[in-house]
């Protein structure tokens, strides 16, 4: 209970709207975007960073369930992968960051392709989302490394995208990965 | 012509993750409305696309008008509408397509999407239209 304490007071004073982690499924992704989206058009946010944010919520959150290391199926062949999302306020802005598992094979892969939209301007980011989507499309799913995922994230951002690897000791094939967008 | 023409008609009525799909083949009519980011959108949109390559297959000198009135989609759902683009852009060397392209006037990311549509689609009658939110 404590711990409970110190973690609902924490999430009130940071101006946190909400924050979950467990397993996602598509039923949870939808029931928060919902949830989201309403938070959002009761306190008067514009509809084109309603859009945006959640927009990056959902590219986040598909990520987790499509790409998020502890993927589970049950018996209806549903997806369920564990992960986290928040989402807050912080000097007018609001941003989301997410967490969860990725394979270690993957690491250098993601951390490429992230280093380099960091490095894009704006107009670059958007050049090279319809770059990716031209070749994705025409790739079809054979590159289902969510390339236009992180470039739709980093298009609605307002800063450059952060993100970060965490190590854990266990399992040693998993490595914790976290995003985070401003918009 | 009417009894030549052996298309079904599809519509799919709209949920909260995906739009509706209105593709009134024996009108030369197709509209998607409403936001589209399902669980998997490949298998979502593989049966349309199915149906409308079917269509598109069969269509000669028409007008077809293609309404899309989509106020959010996710980037699986971008990479198939981008291909359903590229079909119909393909399919105007025979038919006059005219697409009306409905965006939230708020919202810029739809309409520069369309825009974008329109410079790799040069085949396709781009029509943007407004709506207010």
């Amino acid at each position: 209970m404590d711990i409970f304490q110190v973690f609902n007071e924490d999430t009130l004073r940071d101006n946190l709207l909400f924050y979950y982690s467990g397993y996602m499924s598509h039923n949870v992704i939808g029931a928060m975007g919902d949830t989201l989206r309403y938070r959002l058009e009761t306190q008067g946010t514009k509809g084109a960073t309603t859009r945006k944010v959640f927009s990056t919520f959902i590219e986040m959150a598909q990520n987790i369930l499509n790409y998020g290391g502890d993927e589970e199926r049950n018996e209806d062949n549903r997806q369920y992968s564990r992960g986290a999302v928040a989402i807050g306020q912080q000097g007018g802005h609001f941003y989301i960051i997410c967490g969860n598992h990725i394979d270690r094979a993957h690491l250098a892969r993601v951390r490429e392709k992230l280093e380099a939209i960091r490095a894009m301007s704006p107009e670059e980011i958007k050049q090279a989302y319809k770059q990716q989507l031209r070749t994705e499309s025409s790739a079809d799913e054979a590159s289902k490394g969510a390339g236009l995922g992180f470039l739709t994230v980093a298009r609605d951002a307002s800063e450059p995208i952060e993100f970060c690897f965490i190590e854990y000791e266990l399992p040693a094939e998993n490595v914790g990965f976290y995003l985070k967008a401003v918009i | 012509m009417l009894g030549v023409f052996k298309m079904q008609n599809l519509k799919l009525e709209a949920t909260s993750t995906s739009p509706e799909v209105d593709f009134q083949f024996s009108e030369h009519r197709l509209a998607l409305r409403g936001e589209s980011y399902p669980e998997n959108a490949a298998a979502f949109f593989g049966p349309i696309v199915e149906a409308l390559n079917g269509y598109l297959e069969q269509t000669q000198n028409q007008v077809i008008e293609v309404i899309i009135e989509l106020t959010y989609f996710n980037s699986s759902s971008t990479k198939v509408l981008f291909n359903v683009f590229n079909m119909l852009n393909f399919a105007a060397a025979s038919n006059t397509i005219n697409l009306h392209w409905r965006y939230d006037e708020d919202d810029d990311t739809i309409l520069e999407f369309g825009d974008d549509l329109h410079e790799d689609f040069p085949d396709i009658n781009y029509i943007p239209e407004s709506f207010a939110s």
